[in-house]
């Protein structure tokens, strides 16, 4: 089923391309279709993978990997997730995880997750997501490393998880026959450290008033594109985007008047297709200008020291240390962005993120943004209630509005 | 030393041995004290009652004067309580230990450091150089205490004393707020105690999980018909344990480097484990069942706590491949969610007798 879903979207996107009819989305899908074309066609070695794992590393070995949360909003897109997740329902897996992890938990129990040929666990961003790469390791009787992301970057901790990347490498060598290339290596993070200064120019340009970009357009681009990182194909897509919006900006093609509210989307996008960025847009001229996760906030990596610098890249994903440290990534586009408002849809399930609801709130407000909280599953397309969201909304828009008078 | 000298604690993990050799007395916080529902404020509903409970308590002020808190990193939910503390009591210093989830060697020398970095924050705390000597003694009384609640565990999970399972964890609770040489000296008067007739009417009960610190919990399962003879808490046999390695006070060796050993590598809760035996959780629970003989297993976890909660399908299947009944119990750190439960624990035993 994945492997068909896979191969019809890359034909698809190909012929479209082909056609003329390209753009930079199309670029960025195309390279998921052909990511999970990979992961399902039974010919790679594959390695499930934690949100925070170094990909280039795992690239770089000729490792298709990829974080099992992928696997989880594959499902939501494509509105097959209901039968995943009552598969969990019936082993006792409950309901108050993430759906993400339940999703991936059903797949794996209805045979649709490709057998790993190893997995690596990351203790960052959740709990949650460690656990079903535990789960996923005793499933398919495969090992699993466990890279212990700490919480900030000093001296030690850098040194500390460099050294468990280095560790991870042997694993992998040591699971695949492959050993790690020094100089091929280079290459690769050559290619994350191009891909990484054109996706930085890429945020610049959605600073941009009105902003060049449509609510589609950059939804889960910053996790996604990790997966790419050390590849040709990354900067490929950073480039096309970077271009695109330098044209509308440069041939003035965005409407002003179409961006009345300029918005910031916390954490992941809803995954399953859902009216509500359309109808932020289209009815009351919001745009989505920034998403959490849309930023660099790593330094290029020093090809003399990649694991420190892949360590760094790790241990800075916002999710990471206290709360103060995501509010205060959060303040900063806020306040960068210029924007109007704050989207959270807190994904029920999700300590890590949706646990802090009310600190994010305070923090925010105090740079006097304020922020609309949707109690919402990402996942799980069943519990959504349009009526209900339709009327937060406009009730947050009104909102946005009176303070704009 | 300052105006007191508690320092509070939420987590099993947390270096009992490195609190008290810097002349602090641990006292556990724990969530079982009814207080005004306000942590939603900052926290989502989704978080577990633990951690609510404990800052409801926080923000009610129902706490001892703590001259500081240390928090574990031991997951998503504890990382935002340590959060929410910062907001609701700016008074309370604070200390967050980063905590892995392996005892791999790595994981254990990382550990060592933080250890040493919470000592640092201790002696300035507390006004007390932490030396070599004062941590081996430490670790040889927790030893002691660990050791004198192994005594008392066996004779009342044998039920050779009166309302043994309440007043074991009501020593466990006073245990945990306590300096362990008070405590061993408690446990050793409640171990003199003459002892009864050992009662062999209950059902053989294997608990697992996380908080429980309700006495009340264990006689209810008492009065559905329940004697556990084997338990797995983290408010329970997980607190203390018994640190290995040299701590006999000599000058050889690095003692903070056996006691993040011992920590990490003590009988794991569901946020630690090996990852080069993936499912152990459910195999150690299975062993520990069958070693017991115990006639069924019950699980007892809070809501919302996702190292558990992903770990209970592999933990129902091994148990069901084993045939060992087991019976899943989730309450919110109150005895009322327990005692709903009743009817459930008592057709559960019925069902075994
Ligand atoms: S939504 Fe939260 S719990 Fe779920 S995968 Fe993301 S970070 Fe983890
Ligand atoms: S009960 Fe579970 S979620 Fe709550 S603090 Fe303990 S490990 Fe964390």
């Amino acid at each position: 089923m994945m492997m068909e879903y896979f191969a019809n979207l890359e034909a698809g996107l190909q012929a479209a391309i082909n056609n003329g009819n390209a753009s930079p989305r199309k670029l960025y899908a195309l390279e998921i279709a052909r990511l999970g074309k990979r992961l399902y066609s039974g010919q790679d070695k594959v390695a499930w993978c934690g949100i925070t794992a170094p990909f280039d590393l795992l690239n770089a070995m000729g490792v298709t990997s990829c974080f099992v949360e992928f696997i989880g909003a594959m499902l939501a897109s494509t509105g097959t997730v209901g039968t995943f997740l009552e598969e969990t329902d019936h082993i006792g897996y409950s309901s108050d995880a993430c759906s993400y992890h339940r999703a991936v938990s059903g797949a794996a129990i209805k045979g649709l997750m490709p057998e790993p040929a190893l997995l690596i666990g990351t203790t960052n961003p959740c709990s949650g997501g460690l656990a079903v790469l535990e789960n996923l390791a005793d499933q398919f009787h495969k090992k699993l490393f466990v890279l212990h992301i700490p919480q900030d970057e000093s001296r030690e901790n850098v040194a500390y998880l460099a050294g468990q990347m280095r560790d991870m490498a042997g694993f992998v060598s040591d699971l695949t026959g492959v050993s790690l290339d020094p100089e091929r290596l280079k290459d690769v993070i050559g290619h994350t450290n191009e891909a990484r200064a054109i996706m930085a120019e890429v945020y610049d340009l959605a600073k941009t008033a009105p902003s060049p970009l449509t609510n589609k357009e950059l939804s889960n681009f910053g996790i996604v594109m990790a997966l790419f990182l050390g590849t040709e194909a990354s900067v490929t897509i950073a480039e096309a985007y970077r271009d695109e919006f330098s044209r509308r900006i440069t041939e003035n093609s965005v409407d002003a008047k179409n961006e009345k509210f300029r918005l910031l989307w916390i954490q992941n996008r809803i995954q399953f297709k859902n009216p509500i960025e359309k109808l932020l847009s289209d009815s009351y001229q919001a745009t989505i200008v920034i998403d959490e996760l849309n930023d660099i906030t790593w330094e290029p990596i020093d090809t003399d020291n990649i694991f420190e610098g892949l360590a760094r890249r790790s241990i800075s994903i916002p999710f990471n240390g206290t709360i103060q440290n995501r509010v205060k990534h959060l303040q900063k586009l806020a306040l960068e962005y210029n924007v109007d408002g704050a989207i959270n849809p807190c994904n029920w399930g999700c300590r890590q993120g949706t646990g802090a609801r009310g600190l994010i709130d305070e923090g925010l407000r105090a740079v006097g943004v304020p922020v609309l909280n949707l109690e919402v599953d990402c996942i799980d397309s069943r519990k959504f209630t349009e009526g209900q969201f339709r009327t937060r909304i406009e009730a947050f828009v009104e909102m946005m509005d009176s303070k704009k008078a | 030393m300052g105006k007191s000298n508690f320092i509070g604690f939420a987590c099993a993990y947390t270096p009992l041995a490195l609190v008290h050799a810097a002349g602090f007395t641990p006292c556990r916080v724990l969530p079982n004290v009814d207080c005004p529902d306000q942590a939603a404020q900052l926290l989502h509903d989704n978080l577990c009652p633990h951690v609510k409970r404990i800052l409801d308590r926080a923000m009610s002020g129902n706490l001892p004067e703590l001259e500081g808190m240390i928090f574990m990193n031991s997951c998503d939910a504890m990382r935002r309580l340590y959060d929410a503390w910062q907001i609701v009591r700016p008074d309370v210093k604070t200390i967050f230990v980063d905590l892995p989830v392996t005892a791999s060697e790595s994981a254990v020398a990382f550990f060592r450091d933080e250890l040493q970095r919470v000592a640092g924050i201790l002696e300035t705390w507390g006004g007390t150089a932490i030396t070599r000597e004062k941590v081996a003694d430490s670790i040889q009384q927790y030893n002691q205490l660990a050791e004198s609640f192994g005594r008392l565990r066996h004779t009342v999970q044998n039920g050779g004393v009166a309302n043994g399972p309440v007043m074991l964890q009501e020593a466990c609770n006073m245990a945990s707020c306590e300096v362990p040489e008070k405590a061993v000296g408690y446990l050793e008067t409640l171990l003199a105690k003459p002892g009864i007739q050992p009662q062999e009417d209950g059902v053989p009960i294997y608990l697992f999980g996380n908080i429980l610190p309700e006495p009340e919990a264990f006689s209810l399962f008492e009065a559905c018909g329940a004697r556990v003879i084997g338990e797995d808490l983290c408010t329970g046999s997980r607190l203390f344990k018994k640190i290995a390695g040299d701590t006999s006070g000599g000058t050889c060796g690095d003692i903070l480097l056996d006691l993040a050993e011992g920590i990490l590598s003590g009988q794991p809760c569901a946020r630690t484990f090996d990852g080069s035996q993936p499912g152990r959780l459910a195999r150690d629970i299975v062993a520990e069942a069958r070693s017991r003989n115990v006639r069924g297993v019950i699980g007892y976890t809070v809501k919302f706590c996702d190292p558990y909660i992903a770990r209970l399908p592999g933990i129902r299947e091994a148990l069901k491949k084993e045939g060992i009944p087991f019976l899943f119990l989730e309450g919110d750190c109150t005895m009322r969610s327990v005692e709903q439960q009743k009817t459930r624990i008592e057709a559960f035993i019925e069902m075994l007798r």
